[in-house]
């Protein structure tokens, strides 16, 4: 069923409006059209973000909003490379353990005042190391330290080397926040939260909750005269069917991939009118942990035999719509420089319901007297989908799973807090780099935070080599690393990675100069509208 | 609807069934309920596919060879799903009706028959519970407290019964200042063997036409929230199938148009046989 | 009557008190935490979720939590909502305008065409036996009631939407911002349409019925005769009099399921993306935000008692012969 729209003739709400605006004699925004100016860009977001200082959350929609409104040290393109943004130039010591940024000069911030290294050494001491989710650990584990010989020179000293320190400086990990207006405040509280002064292209017009959030051009910007647009308008559209019906009837502009529905996805790449960008996204991993403390999941050959049952690749053609890739081994294949081919799940665990079921037989597992528990966030639609397809899988091999949907802060208590599953469902995303996003999946922990390591798996060996695999500097030598891990991870299989995101994030033609970063909320100043 | 108990009318007698089934919609209203419920209990054998199980046929247009009316994102049939959706249904429709109907009727009765401090009191009791705006109590309540079949029926109940105990104490009131009741009162009776034995009986009438429109009520309210995601995952619901269906309702309408029919259907079956009932027990107030 | 109307006013105090205090204990009671929502993907460090539950004081024992929460709600301040990060009362202000156009929308068309299509059907029924307009108009609603209302709206969206393409689907107001003035409120009726009919059905449907059967209770009296021995037309016999005697009971239903309407715009604004308190509820339902939780379900439950106290004020005026409940 095809509805692409014309985009030559108007849409018949269009003649519906304009006979209407004829007759009562009005003249009547035009939906789709450029009533508000040429110029402004509309893009489509899923809820209202809960505050706009990314110092403090790694929420997607704030860091949409906020990626047009702050700045970072530096910007990720496509290959990963760092290009330059609040600094210029940066070089690191051969021991890796100290970093120096030239800040670019003349910048200001929206209300006027100069930016400086104090504002660096602020943000990244006082905001970013205590209170940013992901961040904050890292720094405090590297402690970090800032020193400011001059205005425009900064100096950051760590204890150890770190690997991904760099590509942790762009503004979703490290924003450049206004010390003038934080400091000696409750920053959690701080009114710049909802208000925020920032260096970036755009700056924060009007906020409308529940309905949209309006960027306007910052005029003094540092980058010549970008940026091209005159305004940014994220539209509020919490039904994910309707995102994508607005985007193809021209309503939205853009609609990134975190908010669109997987089932979608195939109508959009068939879109004429539209052009997606696909699979160039920082990896993220699907997975199932098991819970090696429960008595059931303690024993390896069962999780063995789970890897056996689940098949991967329907996950990925019925929960995803294809826009996926089957679970690869214990880090996805999403890096390729770190990929163990020779231990790949496809080798290991092919998807054999029959040996899965001999497995469980020998391990004493008697078909239909066992129920495993199964919690999953249910805000999530995937893991819905997901859920049902294991559940299915399981019981071709005589498991049964007891499905628990569970609002997210239910879901983390009960998951990470209190440890009271047999199986779980979750997803991390890497941030860029394994040592950011996935040691949380595989080293040993014992708190009871969110997004950790649940499974009660503890390995000395491979706490060392996650830790080793952090703090070279050499690539070569972290791959090696990472396959070793993966020569043990993927057989101990406390986790069965299900899958690898792919992202299709998708912009209207109208559009130029789109997606120049790696991620597609970041680097807007370029971007021009072509109607 | 009036639903004013008429006094003393019992249904036993010879021209109730004849005004219960003079409509035409009443005899297609209960054909439909028979056969649903024929279709709940005897599932697996009128279905060909297990509702659960799923498989690389996913999306499959009705008419399809061996799925007469398609099969969803996952592949799994709809037409069993749709047949084994209505145990939930029914389960927690008929169980909820009469949890709340029993609660309702001892309140009811407990307030009718000794007035006093005792009506005041659970009346007020009742009021408050009617206060409550019923779906957005449950919506939270599951949401908060987790959701499982056996939790659904106890928060529909409890947003159900307090207009069946306003309706019953009405009828006992009225009746407990009869003359079999003073009769009955004289002759020794117990006040439990009274309300029991004289009383109820002749106030079956409003608890029957509630029950069974609180029957479809509570078919909807379990479809509301299963449809909201706070269905249990572990059974079929007509509710979560048309959640399910949200995201393809541009690719695959079967899988919005046959549960939603389904429940439509129920729910517009129990409300026509409340409505028959209510006519047939009560001539006074019986429509043309 | 000034007694009447004082003693439901006093009645109603101790009732919306008790909704409070359950309401709170419900939320107490459950489990989770509301803080660790707002980090987004990564763990949090506890030094930061410390600190943003003195913030919000939930470091501190029930009961305490519990008064301070019935002092401020006696001065009207409802808290501060940490998933919005705004006070709870301009945050439901905001949007109360949106659910308010839209069930006092629907509550309007329901009244109005279920009265009209209830006075057709009567006069159907009284007119013959089994009038052909009755039938199919009783048909009609009871089909009508049974429908789920969140089906009706993607059914809606299906056809009116997709299918056809003639109205919009989401939310409630052209994307690109709406002119100031007439012209945006014009602009942005088309969205009201399919949301107003998908909430109204059910409430149009049960209006029909009881305007139907009060009047038909009516028709048969004497001054209803007498009128038409006088050779009133049959217009004039309808309104002027049988349906000014019977809006006592409609206009009970009208007024008693009020509730009932705001409770289904959760649904209908959830479906139709449209930015009100039903869509408030179920989003802050997600977020465990609870002050916004227990603001919208005593707003909700204090629209009702008032509703109900104005029913059965006017109802009384209306028709002195009720009975005192």
């Amino acid at each position: 069923m095809t509805d692409t729209r014309s985009r030559l003739r108007p849409s018949r709400r269009q003649i519906n409006l304009g006979a209407l605006a004829l007759a009562t004699g009005l003249a009547v925004p035009r939906i789709g059209g450029a009533a508000t100016g040429k110029g402004t860009a509309v893009l489509g977001i899923d809820a209202d973000p809960p505050t706009l200082n990314l110092g403090t959350t790694t929420d997607f929609a704030a860091g949409d909003v906020s990626a047009k409104i702050l700045e970072g040290l530096i910007w990720l393109d496509p290959q990963y490379n760092a290009r330059p943004s609040l600094a210029t130039a940066w070089s690191v010591s051969p021991d890796g353990k100290t970093w120096r940024f030239t800040l670019r000069k003349g910048v200001k911030w929206h209300d006027g005042r100069d930016f400086s290294s104090a504002d660096v050494k602020f943000s990244l001491m006082e905001v970013i190391g205590k209170l940013h989710p992901r961040a904050a650990p890292v720094f405090k584990t590297l402690g970090l330290e800032v020193d400011t010989p001059d205005a425009t020179t900064v100096v950051v000293k760590l204890q150890k080397a770190y690997a991904p320190f760099l590509s942790q400086m762009t503004v979703f990990d490290a924003p450049m926040l206004p010390r003038h207006l934080y400091e000696g405040t409750n920053i959690g509280t701080n009114p710049a939260n909802q208000k925020p002064v920032g260096t970036g292209p755009f700056k924060l017009a009007e906020w409308k909750r529940g309905a949209s959030i309006k960027l306007v051009r910052n005029d003094a910007y540092w980058d010549g005269d970008k940026p091209f647009l005159e305004a940014i308008i994220f539209q509020v559209i919490p039904q994910a069917a309707n995102r994508v019906f607005a985007l193809q009837a021209g309503e939205i502009d853009e609609l990134l991939d975190f908010y669109t529905p997987k089932p979608e996805v195939p109508r959009i790449l068939a879109d004429k009118a539209l052009a997606p960008r696909r699979s160039v996204n920082i990896p993220a991993i699907y997975f199932m942990m098991f819970n090696t403390q429960s008595p059931l999941m303690a024993k390896k050959d069962v999780r063995h035999a789970l890897a056996f049952a689940i098949d991967r690749p329907r996950l990925v053609k019925q929960a995803m719509n294809g826009i996926a890739r089957p679970g690869a081994g214990a880090f996805g294949d999403g890096f390729k420089w770190l990929f163990n081919d020779e231990v790949a799940y496809a080798k290991k665990y092919p998807f054999d319901p029959a040996r899965a079921k001999a497995i469980l037989e020998k391990a004493g597992i008697r078909g239909g007297t066992t129920t495993l528990r199964m919690p999953f966030d249910v805000s999530r639609a995937q893991m819905r989908a997901q859920s049902q397809i294991i559940q299915d899988n399981l019981r071709q091999v005589g498991l049964e799973v007891k499905l628990e949907p569970l609002e997210r802060s239910v879901y983390y208590d009960r998951v990470f807090a209190k440890r009271d599953f047999d199986l779980m469902l979750g997803s991390y995303f890497s941030a860029g780099d394994p040592a950011i996003g996935y040691t949380r999946l595989y080293n040993t922990y014992t708190g009871t935070s969110p997004n950790t390591n649940a499974s009660g798996y503890a390995n000395p060996k491979v706490d060392e080599l996650l830790t080793q695999a952090a703090t070279a500097v050499d690539r070569a030598v972290r791959a090696d690393l990472y396959k070793q891990l993966q020569l043990i991870l993927n057989e101990d299989l406390p986790t069965l990675v299900l899958f690898d995101e792919e992202t299709v994030d998708t912009a209207s033609k109208k559009l130029s100069g789109m997606f120049p970063a790696l991620d597609a909320r970041d680097q807007w100043a370029g971007v021009k509208r072509l109607d | 609807m009036n639903v004013a108990a008429t006094v003393g009318t019992p249904f036993q007698r010879a021209p109730f069934l004849k005004l219960l089934l003079r409509k035409g919609s009443t005899w297609a209203a209960l054909a439909f309920i028979a056969a649903l419920v024929l279709a709940a209990v005897l599932a697996p054998w009128v279905v060909a596919h297990d509702p659960l199980r799923g498989g690389n046929d996913a999306l499959l247009a009705p008419l399809a060879a061996g799925h007469w009316l398609g099969t969803d994102d996952l592949g799994r049939d709809v037409w069993a799903r749709v047949v084994f959706g209505a145990r939930i249904s029914l389960t927690i429709g008929i169980a909820s009706a009469l949890f709340a109907v029993v609660v309702g009727v001892v309140i009811g009765a407990l307030a009718g028959y000794f007035g006093g401090w005792i009506d005041a009191l659970l009346m007020r009791v009742a009021e408050f519970f009617q206060t409550l705006p019923r779906f957005v109590v449950a919506l939270i309540v599951i949401a908060l407290f987790g959701t499982s079949v056996l939790k659904m029926i106890v928060v529909i109940a409890a947003i159900s019964w307090p207009q069946l105990a306003r309706v019953v104490r009405a009828s006992v009131a009225t009746l407990a200042q009869s003359q079999f009741v003073d009769a009955a009162r004289v002759a020794g009776m117990g006040h439990a063997a009274i309300i029991a034995r004289e009383i109820l009986p002749n106030a079956a009438a409003p608890i029957i036409v509630l029950g069974s429109l609180d029957i479809a009520m509570a078919i909807l309210i379990e479809a509301s929230l299963s449809f909201f995601g706070l269905g249990d995952a572990n059974h079929v619901s007509w509710g979560a199938m048309l959640n399910d269906a949200q995201q393809y309702l541009r690719s695959a309408w079967w899988m919005s148009v046959f549960p939603g029919l389904a429940i439509a259907l129920t729910v517009l079956a129990f409300n026509l046989l409340g409505d028959a009932l209510n006519d047939a027990l009560n001539p006074r107030g019986a429509a043309r | 009557m000034t007694a009447f109307i004082l003693r439901r006013l006093l009645h109603a105090v101790p009732l919306l008190l008790a909704v409070v205090v359950l309401n709170f204990l419900l939320i107490a009671f459950t489990p989770g935490d509301p803080i660790t929502l707002l980090v987004g993907d990564f763990p949090a460090p506890p030094e930061y979720l410390a600190q943003m539950r003195r913030e919000y004081g939930l470091d501190q024992p029930l009961w305490v939590q519990l008064l301070r929460y019935l002092g401020k709600v006696a001065v009207g301040d409802f808290g501060f909502s940490f998933a919005n990060q705004q006070p709870v009362a301009a945050l439901i202000f905001d949007r109360l305008g949106a659910t308010l156009e839209l069930t006092l929308t629907a509550l309007l068309f329901a009244s109005v065409v279920g009265i009209a299509f209830g006075v057709i059907a009567a006069r159907s029924a009284s007119a013959r036996r089994h009038g052909v307009a009755d039938s199919v108009i009783q048909g009609a609603a009871s089909a009508g009631y049974a429908v789920p209302d969140f089906w009706l709206g993607q059914i809606l969206i299906l056809v009116f939407a997709i299918g056809l393409g003639w109205l919009p689907s989401q939310g409630n107001a052209p994307v690109r911002g709406s002119a100031p003035g007439w012209a945006g409120w014009v602009a942005h009726l088309p969205y009201l349409v399919l949301p107003a009919f998908a909430l109204s059905l059910r409430y149009l449907t049960l209006i029909t019925r009881i305007t139907r059967a009060a009047m038909l209770e009516v028709m048969g009296a004497d001054y209803i005769l007498a009128a038409r021995a006088r050779g009133a037309s049959e217009w004039t016999v309808l309104v002027v009099h049988a349906l000014r005697n019977a809006a006592a009971p409609v206009l009970a239903v009208i007024g008693y399921n009020v509730g009932f309407v705001l409770a289904g715009s959760a649904l209908i604004e959830a479906v139709f993306a449209w930015p009100g308190i039903g869509r408030l509820l179920f989003e802050s339902i997600s977020k465990r935000d609870y002050p916004v939780m227990l603001a919208i379900l005593l707003m909700v439950s204090a629209t009702v008692v008032i509703a109900n106290l104005v029913t059965d004020i006017v109802h009384r005026m209306i028709d002195p012969r009720i009975e005192r409940a």
